[in-house]
């Protein structure tokens, strides 16, 4: 289990997280979402013992990482937003290096299992080639092998499937799965949303630095009231009358960036026309009207008021 | 892949990662770091070679006054390759931290303290390494006595290695700019090997380069090497020189990169 507990991190006057409090269970996988800058990589750096907290505790499976660094970094692998791979090593040294630090497997081990993951993501025949050589999509792939090739006890993802091609992403997910299956706990930052959703079980929404909320996917859009989502373009620069929609029991809530509107409802299909109808005999000009489940992005503009993008 | 036959590394696997055994695979990478590129190293001796035969002799033909400065031009000439080869680590630490590779090696689980030895270790055995085969040259040129005087030579070298290791990692550490580090470095590499009697006698220097060599650990290291190799007796006050040169800059280089990595500086 890990916690966090009121951790803060001060870069200068900038708190890059602040108050954050939250415990990841055991051999689930959490992923972080939030735009960038929001304090993912932060966070996960200060669990891993690289930044340490300004404020609060963190502990990993009861240890404090402040109080005893070494415990908890034998525990954790990271794969870096950027990967940090010496440029001048092929993949095969790169990875066969970082089991030799992380794990005390013996050299026939150590280059079985380097060779398996190397396969398996389809960079075997590239293994020698230079990774400042690579393409970012290949050196990214090198990045995450480390951990997936270490299999440690707590393996953290950053943004995991940055750069990489349809194919390779699921691929990625799928080993990230695997990992979980065999007993890690899992933790992937991301800024897309498909990504928090269909890998993570549960999902901590962050934003400038702070925990907005945390829950599985499907029970954070039940909680973006009612299920459904009502998205209007209004005509430019136009004062939208909110209370006119939420006159209506189904109308949850109402929200508007720029002429988008976003209105969440439930029994949205019924209330249509009558949405329309009662903007447009205000003089509410529509530009276009769409319906659609509740997504993600809507839970993450309903809790933080703006879009991840 | 067949990953699901593979186990999850469990911490107390790692139980076993004897503590010498990560100081020396900090200074493995460091080593292996400045021998990748092996032309560099390759077109450095033959120049070093080349600089040593030609210029020295020419030199030697011009100054009668000194007779035997051609053999005391070589011993200096390989304690200032240990100088600055030494000085090397200071510029790896540095773009480490700035490409963020810094980052990547602080998540493995070595202890920082070790991580540190190791490092210093390895940025002086790599100089030691480096030097070796011009030392060797230098060391029949100069019909060294027997193999103690050898032996001498080569502590007073790697000695000098480890000081200016150490005065290099501080260096790389307390300055923060980029530009004012490649300054700052290279100044003090100009000072500590030119303000010394390592290619010169003081007599032959202008005297405020004279009034500051007796100071420089390149000095202390020059003057016992040549004292060793010459089979005369022990340079003490040399020796002791270079002694105290390593025990405060490794003291200071260990301390405050020790404070900048747990202290999250780096951050
Ligand atoms: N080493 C650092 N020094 C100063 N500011 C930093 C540092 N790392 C991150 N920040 C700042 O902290 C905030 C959070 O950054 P980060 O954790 O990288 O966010 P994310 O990973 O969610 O994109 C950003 O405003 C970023 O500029
Ligand atoms: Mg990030």
């Amino acid at each position: 289990m890990i916690g966090f507990d009121k951790a803060g991190k001060r870069f200068g006057t900038l708190d890059a997280v602040k108050e954050f409090s939250m415990t990841i269970q055991d051999e689930e996988i959490l992923g972080l979402l939030g735009p960038n800058g929001a304090g993912k990589t932060t966070l996960m750096l200060m669990m891993g013992t690289v930044y340490r907290p300004t404020s609060g505790k963190i502990s990993v499976n009861g240890l404090d990482v402040v109080q005893h660094p070494n415990d908890v970094r034998k525990m954790i692998g990271i794969a870096f937003q950027d990967p940090r791979v010496d440029g001048i090593l092929g993949a095969f040294d790169v990875l066969n290096w970082h089991l030799k630090m992380t794990t005390n497997l013996d050299k026939v081990e150590r280059e079985d299992r380097v060779e398996k993951v190397l396969r398996a993501v389809d960079l075997w025949d590239a293994r020698n080639k230079r990774t400042w050589l690579m393409s970012g999509g290949m050196r990214k792939k090198v990045e995450d092998c480390k951990v997936l090739a270490q299999r440690p006890k707590i393996a953290v993802f950053d943004e995991p499937t940055a750069f990489l091609d349809v194919p390779s992403r699921l691929l990625m997910w799928k080993m990230i799965r695997e990992l979980r299956d065999e007993g890690s706990t899992v933790i992937v930052a991301t800024n897309m949303m498909d990504e928090a959703e269909r890998l993570s079980d549960r999902v901590a929404i962050v934003n400038l630095g702070k925990l907005v909320a945390i829950d599985a996917p499907e029970q954070l859009k039940g909680k973006t009231k009612g299920g459904e989502v009502l998205e209007l373009t209004v005509g430019n620069g136009q004062e939208f009358p909110r209370e006119c929609l939420t006159q209506f029991s189904e109308v949850q809530d109402v929200s508007q960036e720029n002429n988008k509107v976003t209105v969440y409802l439930s029994g949205g299909r019924l209330l249509l026309p009558k949405i329309v109808e009662t903007l447009t005999n205000r003089g509410v000009k529509i530009d276009s009207v769409h319906l659609k489940e509740v997504t993600l992005e809507d839970v993450f503009l309903n809790y933080t008021g703006h879009r991840l993008e | 892949m067949s990953s699901s036959t593979i186990q999850v590394t469990d911490s107390s696997d790692l139980s076993g990662q004897s503590t010498s055994r990560l100081v020396l695979q900090m200074a493995r990478r460091d080593i292996s770091t400045l021998f990748r590129t092996p032309w560099i190293i390759i077109s450095r001796s033959l120049a070093f070679i080349i600089q040593l035969f030609v210029f020295a002799y020419l030199i030697s033909g011009l100054v009668v006054k000194f007779p035997g400065f051609f053999p005391y031009y070589a011993v200096g000439s390989v304690v200032s390759v240990v100088a600055s080869i030494s000085f090397i680590i200071g510029y790896d630490i540095f773009e480490e931290a700035e490409e963020g590779l810094l980052d990547y090696l602080l998540t493995l689980p070595i202890p920082r303290r070790e991580f540190i030895i190791g490092r210093a270790l390895g940025g002086a055995v790599r100089a030691m390494i480096y030097t070796i085969p011009m030392f060797a040259i230098v060391a029949v040129l100069e019909n060294f006595s027997n193999s103690l005087s050898l032996m001498a030579a080569i502590l007073d070298l790697f000695l000098l290695a480890f000081g200016v290791t150490g005065l290099s990692i501080t260096v790389a550490v307390s300055v923060r700019s980029a530009n004012r580090f490649d300054v700052v470095l290279a100044l003090l590499e100009l000072a500590v090997s030119r303000a010394s009697t390592a290619l010169y006698p003081l007599a032959f220097m202008p005297s405020y380069v004279a009034a500051l060599a007796p100071f420089s650990p390149v000095t202390f290291a020059a003057d016992s090497t040549r004292a060793a190799l010459s089979g005369s007796s022990l340079d003490i006050l040399g020796l002791a020189g270079l002694l105290a040169f390593v025990a405060i800059f490794l003291g200071l280089g260990a301390t405050f990169y020790f404070r900048r990595l747990e202290g999250g500086v780096y951050a």
